[in-house]
């Protein structure tokens, strides 16, 4: 191996300096990144991904920022809301930087302001609702935090795309308590149901009830009225019969009408008579007046009341049956 | 110098393949640069017949060249991608969109929902429910102008 010249030195460390700066100089960047460059430390412009050349020897890559949309944890956190119940909450962040110098340069610690600030705005919000509003109005919860979070965080350099609380757990204790208030209120809708139930059904079987009863009393009152005109026809063809008796009678001779009276009597007393039962006949007083309206047996009579007041003695009266008085029922003129 | 000069004008050849090799392998995109160099400068010197130290300083030269021209070139290629232009750009993929508001633009700042996350807008003072145009995006903050109708 030859001694180097001078010149040979030269040309040898001139190679190494060219692959040197070739090195320094040419950067390619990745795409989803962003490189600030800094002239002497003080950021000068930024580097889209691909490939480009910065001044070697002067110009340095400052930060390499990731521009793609990142998702940070928000940690669990204990909050006290309005109705001062401790729940803990945690959360998830999406945030996406679109100015890599402001990002790199404008605040010290990125990823630590962001979640300082998400999670005091988290307990702001939080603190300024009560328990139920919470666990029924997430989507409201997400649009605030994001609306306070996104504008802040925009000098920055960022856009926050949104932020979502994950889990709101209240203590045990409350959990529980839900649970009996939520089975409380099923309890008393079933009951509410079943009481509704029987209103309706004893409802209906009082309506039936009285429905009944009426349609009864209006037939009494249909058949009562029924009644009243039967007895009504009735009584009128009565008096339409004694009417023409009576006018039978007046044009007719009275002794027909005797005749006829009589020989109901006398059938009367036939069918009492040969009634099986019995023999003893109750006569009423009429009916000696029936006996003394027949002329012939009246006759007799009078004739044996003479013979035997002829023959007794005055002293002796012995007692008999007397048929009294020879009247006629119907007196003759 | 002794496999240096036995191997000839073929050092440059060899050079040249294995730091395209090492491109390959090695992501930083600078040895291409000098593998190019290296073929141009084996073919220069297969041409010339240079002494070494000529070679070392047409090879130096040539990778700075070689670099230059790629710029160049690649200077008039379109800048964007022809595909996902707004690849890490969302807001600027907004420009030109007509979005309606939803709460009023007061005092030169509004929101609007856009794609289920709230943007935040300036621009002139407008009621909710008018039509609007993004003319511009600046970072996360769009700048509007009502449209008519």
């Amino acid at each position: 191996m030859p001694m180097l010249s001078g010149f040979d030195l030269f040309v040898l460390i001139f190679v190494v300096l060219i692959v040197l700066t070739l090195f320094a100089g040419v950067k390619t960047v990745p795409q989803g990144y962003e490189w600030t460059v800094v002239r002497f430390n003080k950021y000068t412009r930024t580097l889209s991904p691909g490939l480009s050349v910065i001044v070697p020897f002067i110009d340095r890559i400052g930060s390499k920022v990731n521009m793609m949309e990142q998702v940070m944890d928000v940690p669990s956190q204990e909050v006290i809301t309005k109705d001062n119940a401790t729940i803990t909450v945690d959360g998830v962040a999406f945030y996406q930087v679109f100015d890599a110098a402001r990002s790199s340069y404008e605040v010290a610690n990125l990823t630590s302001a962001i979640l300082n600030l998400t999670t005091t705005n988290i307990r702001t919000v939080m603190g300024s609702m009560d328990l139920d509003q919470l666990l029924s109005h997430r989507d409201e919860i997400n649009e605030r935090l994001l609306h306070v979070v996104d504008a802040a965080a925009a000098n920055w350099g960022l856009k926050v795309n949104r932020i979502e609380i994950k889990d709101i757990v209240p203590p045990a204790d409350l959990v529980e308590a839900m649970g009996r208030q939520m089975k409380a209120e099923r309890v008393k809708r079933a009951l509410v149901l079943e009481a509704e139930g029987q209103r309706q059904s004893e409802i209906l079987r009082a309506e039936g009830a009285k429905q009944s009863q009426i349609l009864e009393a209006e037939g009494r009152r249909e058949a009562a009225f029924r009644d009243a005109e039967a007895r009504e026809r009735l009584a009128e063809a009565e008096a339409v019969a004694t009417r023409m008796v009576s006018e039978a009678v007046a044009q007719g001779d009275l002794n027909a009408l005797n005749y006829f009276i009589a020989d109901k009597y006398v059938k009367a007393l036939e069918s009492l008579a040969s009634a099986p039962n019995q023999r003893v006949l109750v006569l009423p007083v009429e009916a000696t007046a029936i006996l003394g309206s027949l002329a012939g047996v009246s006759e007799l009579f009078t004739s044996a009341q003479a013979a035997r007041d002829s023959r007794a003695a005055a002293p002796a009266r012995s007692t008999g049956p007397t048929v009294g008085g020879g009247g006629s029922l119907v007196p003759s003129s | 110098m002794s496999a240096f000069s036995a191997l000839g004008v073929w050092i440059w050849f060899i050079l040249g393949l294995v730091l395209l090799g090492a491109e390959v392998a090695l992501p930083g995109f600078f040895m291409l640069w000098l593998g190019v160099a290296a073929l141009a400068t084996g073919l220069i010197t297969l041409a010339l017949g240079l002494p070494w130290q000529a070679e070392f300083i047409v090879f130096g030269v040539l990778s700075v060249a070689a670099l230059v021209v790629w710029l160049r070139l690649a200077k008039q290629a379109s800048e964007a991608p022809a595909d996902n232009p707004f690849l890490n750009r969302r807001a600027a993929g907004y420009v030109g969109r007509e979005f309606l508001l939803e709460e009023a633009i007061v005092r030169g700042a509004g929101r609007v929902r856009i794609d289920d996350s709230v943007w935040r807008l300036a621009g002139p003072d407008l009621p909710a429910g008018s039509r609007v145009r993004v003319t511009r995006a600046d970072g996360g903050l769009l700048h509007v102008e009502a449209t008519g109708g």
